[in-house]
């Protein structure tokens, strides 16, 4: 059952690569989440309850649905335009992406390691790489943030893969949560789509000490 | 044998039902479910006119259009009967034959010299040649999850059991459902009652047909949608006997005609330029299913 929701979570990837609006960028993230809820239910069942409840009400409650709506307020109050504005067109970021999935697969069945989960591998190197990409290849500061989320749900598939045995890195992962909260925060307090007009992050170059 | 009769007789109400759904989703009365039908037999009585700047190709090319479309359909099985012809590799014969049709209508539209037709043309070798990897990788993954090679043998020996074969399920459906929709220039990727020249994929290329060989090409999109809809269908038979296939495979076939004529009531048509973007999606899909087939081979886990 795992591998089935990570398949569909592998698809989202794709379609993050043919997406064009921000709100398609921010109802995939959400999406994520609900399956990175899906995936720990399944996984982490044989952890102690108390543990179990924070990482599953941290995957439902922040990631599916806090996140999304808090990312949506922002775009709305900062007036970000709703467009991607990417810098290579989506074809390209198709393919890149697949290539990134193929590249990742071959690379997981390089390792000649029983004890590797290899589909948690592949997807969640891949999640890691598309953000990464997403990164790189956007205009916008926001897109960077969610850029950052995807490669957080990439890092938190990867801990789930050995949640059993180590509890303490899904935390480590939720860490990491916090800390993109953060990146989400200081947005919103600064509200950048304000200050900078066009929220683009060649703007950025400008500031200096 | 089984499947070729079916399939003729399936793709006799293909268009029609396709037509009436849409009639009814838009709230009108609309034509009755054998008004394509009859459309086709009346432009088979009619004669053909040729303009004077098109060679041989032009006439000669909606018949192996046609003839490629039947040979296609002669290597479909049905469940556990084989078509008329099968060997082992035949999706690959499957997909070349119905290459070959395709290229005659490129060619056949590039011998009008009108510059829509060359541009149609070209739009229809493109979005085939995005679709072509979809469909090998997707025929490729079964065959290495049945070891066999031909359809026939391997739609026989598909059996779903586990949670993942579900989800492969589901995708190869997808797959093949949007290859259907590029192959027949269909809805996402191309409007069929589009009226400027310039937009249209298909519709274009067909523009200086008329007569018979205007009709052998609408009747060879009907036997194309129910082709496709005879492999879908196969999917879900696997080795039932025939008083369960043959229902199976007409509830499909309407599933399916009803499913197309919805796509086409209620979603607009994909810009021309991201075309390629949403057809090159089906490619990566189908690598997806080629991981979900290592998965359960355990080659990979």
């Amino acid at each position: 059952m795992t591998n089935v929701l990570l398949i569909i979570f592998a698809i989202t990837l794709l379609y993050l690569g043919i997406a064009h609006r921000l709100l398609t960028y921010i109802k995939i993230l959400a999406l994520q989440g609900v399956l990175l809820f899906g995936i720990a239910f399944i996984e982490l069942i044989e952890i102690n309850a108390a543990n179990l409840t924070f990482v599953l009400l941290e995957t439902i409650v922040i990631k599916g649905i806090a996140i999304p709506l808090f990312l949506n307020y922002v775009m709305k109050r900062n007036r970000i335009t709703r467009d991607a504005e990417p810098f290579l067109p989506n074809f390209v970021s198709l393919i890149i992406i697949t290539l990134i999935i193929i590249a990742t697969f071959i690379l997981s069945n390089a390792i000649d390691d029983s004890r590797i989960s290899k589909i948690y591998f592949v997807v969640a190197l891949s999640t890691l790489f598309t953000g990464l990409y997403i990164i790189v290849t956007r205009h916008k500061i926001i897109t960077h943030v969610m850029g950052y989320l995807i490669i957080e749900n990439g890092v938190f598939i990867l801990s789930l893969a050995l949640g059993n045995e180590m509890p303490a890195l899904v935390n480590l992962g939720i860490l990491l949560d916090v800390f993109a909260s953060v990146f989400l925060l200081g947005i919103f307090v600064n509200r950048v789509g304000d200050v900078l007009k066009d929220v683009d992050v060649d703007q950025l170059k400008s500031l200096k000490d | 044998m089984i499947s070729l009769i079916l399939i003729i007789l399936a793709s006799l109400f293909f268009s029609g039902i396709i037509i009436r759904t849409k009639s009814i989703a838009s709230g009108r009365k609309g034509p009755g479910i054998f008004q394509p039908l009859k459309d086709v037999i009346r432009l088979f009585k009619k004669g053909s006119v040729y303009s004077k700047t098109t060679s041989f190709i032009f006439q000669i090319a909606p018949s192996i259009y046609f003839a490629s479309i039947i040979m296609a359909i002669m290597v479909i099985p049905l469940g556990e009967y084989k078509g008329i012809i099968s060997f082992e590799g035949d999706f690959v014969f499957f997909a070349y034959v119905l290459g070959v049709g395709k290229f005659f209508s490129i060619i056949s539209a590039l011998d009008t010299g009108s510059s829509f037709e060359g541009m149609g043309a070209s739009r229809e070798a493109l979005f085939s040649m995005f679709a072509e990897p979809a469909f090998f990788i997707l025929m490729g993954s079964f065959t290495l999850l049945t070891g066999h090679t031909s359809f026939q043998e391997i739609f026989a020996s598909l059996h779903f059991g586990s949670y993942i074969s579900y989800i492969l399920w589901i995708l190869a459906t997808v797959v093949l459902v949007m290859i259907t929709m590029v192959e027949n220039s269909r809805m996402p990727f191309d409007d069929p009652k589009t009226h400027l020249e310039l937009t249209m994929v298909h519709e274009v290329m067909i523009l200086d047909n008329s007569g018979f060989d205007l009709g052998l090409i609408l009747y060879g999109t009907s036997l194309k949608f129910a082709m496709y809809g005879a492999l879908i269908a196969n999917l879900f038979m696997g080795s039932f006997p025939l008083y369960i296939t043959i229902p199976l495979f007409f509830g499909m076939q309407m599933l399916f005609a009803i499913a197309v004529g919805l796509l086409e009531s209620f979603t607009a048509r994909f810009r021309m330029n991201h075309n390629a973007q949403y057809i090159l999606t089906l490619s990566s899909v189908s690598l997806l299913i080629f991981l979900g087939v290592l998965l359960i081979l355990g080659q990979f886990s």
